[in-house]
């Protein structure tokens, strides 16, 4: 018997439990305990007419670095990075949209190098612009923008990289980060470098 | 008789006592439970080795969460919806001079205590699972929101402070200066009950629309998460959903003991109550929908796939259920006023059964059309003899333009229902009376074909135009229908003449039901749109930011959810039985030993 099976016999047993009670039980009590038990026996039959589908989880995506070839690779893992360890897409969109609480970020990767990207992602309060909107000198306007590679995001060297690769990418630009990179911490360091002295 | 009457008196002193044991045991148990806090704070910054705990012999851990996690919810908004209903009650009694208002109050805010404890043991119970069962994510919550779970125990001990002195001062303030004191001690209960309230709704709405946290103090970030999109939505939507419970809920005690009751006395006090009751609960479910909808546009507002997921994915066919129950409970709710009008007020059931008719032939036709499903259940065959899963006719009322316009007509016609009420066995006297029911009229009429006309429209605009602009419009028309006829009505039937007094305690046995069946509704929809909440977030414990990797990060389909619902909602009703047979048990040993001596 299947599980929707034995649900409806269940329901089918309570509305009868409920019937009974109206019919043989003269309490007003249990009278309408009996009438409350037919109203749920017959919801819970309703929802089990209608079509059954449950929502199973995707499966779980693991981001293997050592699987990464070309940028292209990189790419494609900074895509799958951006929309979810990353949370990028909780705040930013690609392209305009009413619900992004921050800046679109389509054409970013054309518009800014990758030391500034990688400064924006790890350092967001070190290069910040100036409020004007009002009068008298303007004020600081700092960014909302989280530090990506501490807790609770807490993104690896490795899947920052992988980011920058894919906001490159979607903005029509070859791909200036290379998958040696990955493997090789001590030219990672040398970006942090270029992100400090900037 | 005499000894039979002492004793019971007995007994009910001794459950008396025992109440407030219990209402001490669940403050000690709320204490208790904050060292639980510290600990899971230190979780927080020590990496969790543990993700997930189960206990399959009890049914699984998501279960029994779902379980106690929806008795404590809806015991909470129990909790929190009566001392609104107590304190609005004891505001008429103050004003008009009625004391039964006022005995109405006191007879509620009696059962506050007994149901503040079982809230905060079954608190106590949700935590302990909590903590026990999802390890990881108690202490990424706890990371964030530690400073606000302080928060939230200290606004815990003010509510239990301010309820003691509201309960034991009602008869040591009963007039004057000190009956103001005790209405402000009211209104800081309510205040208090408002934030224990929108405190753990921000970790809730949390879950489903995280923001990102940025660097900063414990306060800062708990209070950049608590500012999250769906916050203030979910806070109005449940605090408007508390008020019409507790109207319901005090509506359903009195149809039960309605029932029970042998003499006239008690019959014309609980048909009476069973008024208010419903009344109540009617004037908060008229404008919950307009919250529930800017639920749902903030819902989209915030992501898409959420909300397409909620009304267009799987969770599609919920708000057909949905509609059901919403449905079921604007006819229970407008049948409780007809009969009101027929068996209450002599000589109204001649003049009022073609309205009656004519307003329950609208509200089956709206419900049908927003019971209608966008696509049918069907085989291949049948599809393709349709032409596709929608039907050629009725697939026209599947979509939300019709269901807007069928909720707000809905929403007419229950208003109306109320204002003929008000309106039965009383004769206008003011000179411009004819003037007033004709612009009343005319608004009623102008705002329904407004609201049908949009509808229509909606159809053949973008559906952006029709959520932004249509939707909007059509809303705000109710509303202003509201807002001007009820005070345009009570003007004028403050100089009215009263041709009919209204008769309590002749309503037929079926009364009763119609208003146990509204509560039922009511607590059942409550049941359905949790799980709603949580469905929406899928496979996320919060949603885009922390998956869910255990054994049960599926969401079950909605028969096998439809079970747990009606379980919990009998758990519930049983519970809340138990809590009303528990406060009233005294007053009848009172009532024995007075009958006894007299």
């Amino acid at each position: 018997m299947s599980e929707v099976a034995l649900l409806q016999v269940i329901g089918l047993c309570v509305v009868g439990i409920g019937v009974a009670i109206l019919l043989f039980i003269k309490a007003r009590f249990l009278r309408v305990v009996g009438f409350v038990v037919i109203v749920l026996g017959i919801f819970a039959l309703i929802a089990l007419g209608v079509p059954q589908m449950a929502s199973l989880p995707p499966a779980e995506e693991v981001f293997d670095v050592a699987s990464i070839k070309t940028p292209a690779d990189m790419a494609a893992i900074g895509q799958k990075i951006f929309f979810s360890k990353g949370q990028c897409a909780l705040c930013h969109s690609i392209g305009p949209s009413e619900a992004a609480r921050c800046p679109d970020l389509k054409g970013i990767g054309a518009k800014l190098t990758r030391e500034f990207l990688y400064e924006s992602l790890t350092q967001p309060q070190a290069y910040i612009y100036k409020d004007f909107r009002h009068e008298g000198p303007p004020k600081d306007y700092p960014a909302r923008m989280p530090y990506i590679n501490k807790n609770p995001i807490g993104l690896s060297n490795n899947e920052i990289l992988s980011v920058i690769a894919f906001l490159q990418q979607m903005s029509g630009e070859s791909i200036t980060v290379s998958p040696s990179e990955i493997v090789q911490p001590v030219k990672t360091a040398a970006v942090m470098q270029v992100a400090h002295a900037r | 008789m005499n000894n039979h009457g002492e004793q019971r008196g007995r007994i009910a002193g001794f459950l008396r006592g025992r109440v407030w044991s219990l209402t001490g045991l669940g403050i000690l148990i709320g204490f208790l439970g904050l060292p639980a806090l510290g600990l899971a704070e230190e979780a927080a910054t020590a990496s969790a080795a543990v993700a997930y705990r189960d206990i399959p012999q009890l049914g699984g851990s998501r279960n029994i969460i779902w379980v106690v996690a929806q008795l404590h919810l809806l015991l909470g908004g129990f909790v929190l919806g009566v001392p609104i209903f107590a304190w609005v009650c004891e505001i008429v009694g103050w004003k008009t001079g009625e004391k039964r208002y006022d005995k109405l109050a006191k007879e509620f805010t009696k059962l506050l205590t007994s149901s503040y404890a079982t809230t905060a043991l079954f608190g106590g119970i949700l935590l302990f699972l909590l903590i026990g069962l999802y390890p990881k994510l108690m202490a990424y919550l706890t990371d964030v929101f530690f400073p606000a779970f302080v928060l939230y125990c200290v606004l815990f001990l003010v509510e239990t402070v301010t309820l003691y002195l509201y309960w034991y001062g009602w008869d040591a303030m009963p007039d004057g200066g000190l009956k103001g004191l005790h209405l402000f001690l009211g209104f800081l209960l309510n205040v208090f009950a408002f934030f224990i309230m929108i405190v753990p709704n921000s970790w809730a709405t949390f879950q489903a629309s995280p923001v990102v946290i940025t660097e900063g103090s414990s306060l800062a970030r708990a209070w950049a998460a608590t500012w999250n999109p769906t916050w203030w939505p979910v806070n109005v939507h449940r605090l408007i959903a508390n008020v019409v419970l507790g109207g319901f809920i005090c509506g359903a005690y009195a149809g039960v003991r309605y029932l029970m009751v042998t003499t006239a006395e008690e019959r014309n006090h609980y048909d009476w109550m069973g008024y208010v009751g419903n009344f109540i609960g009617v004037f908060g479910m008229l404008p919950l929908p307009f919250a529930g909808y800017w639920l749902m546009r903030e819902v989209y507002q915030y992501n898409q796939q959420m909300g397409i997921t909620l009304m267009g994915g799987f969770l599609s066919w919920l708000f057909i259920l949905q509609a059901m129950l919403i449905g079921v409970l604007f006819l229970g709710a407008n049948y409780y006023f007809w009969l009101g009008i027929t068996y209450r007020i002599p000589g109204a059931e001649v003049k009022y059964r073609r309205p009656i008719m004519a307003m329950l032939v609208i509200l089956l036709l709206c419900l049908g059309v927003w019971m209608t499903p966008h696509s049918l259940v069907a085989s291949l065959e049948e599809a393709r003899k349709l032409g596709g899963t929608h039907h050629p006719l009725l697939g026209v009322f599947g979509v939300m333009s019709a269901k807007m316009t069928v909720a707000n007509l809905m929403i007419l016609v229950t208003f109306m229902s109320f204002i003929m009420y008000w309106r039965a066995g009383k004769q206008e006297t003011a000179t411009w009376a004819k003037v007033a029911r004709a612009v009343m009229g005319g608004v009623l009429g102008v705002a329904a074909l407004v609201v049908i006309v949009l509808g229509v429209w909606g159809y053949f605009v973008p559906a952006i135009t029709r959520i932004n602009y249509f939707s909007v419009a059509q809303v705000l028309i109710v509303l202003f229908v509201l807002l001007t006829i009820t005070p345009l009505t009570a003007v004028l039937l403050r100089s009215a003449k009263t041709t009919s007094e209204m008769v309590w305690g002749r309503m037929p046995p079926r009364a009763g039901y119609a208003l146990v069946l509204n509560a039922v509704m009511v607590i059942l929809l409550m049941t359905l749109m949790g799980y709603a909440r949580s469905s929406s977030r899928v496979h996320w414990h919060i949603y885009g930011v922390m998956r869910d990797s255990s054994q049960y990060a599926y969401s079950p389909a909605l028969g096998y959810a439809a079970a747990f619902m009606s379980l919990n909602t009998f758990l519930f009703c049983l519970m809340v039985a138990f809590i009303f047979w528990v406060a009233t048990m005294g007053d009848k040993g009172k009532a024995s030993i007075r009958g006894a001596k007299s």
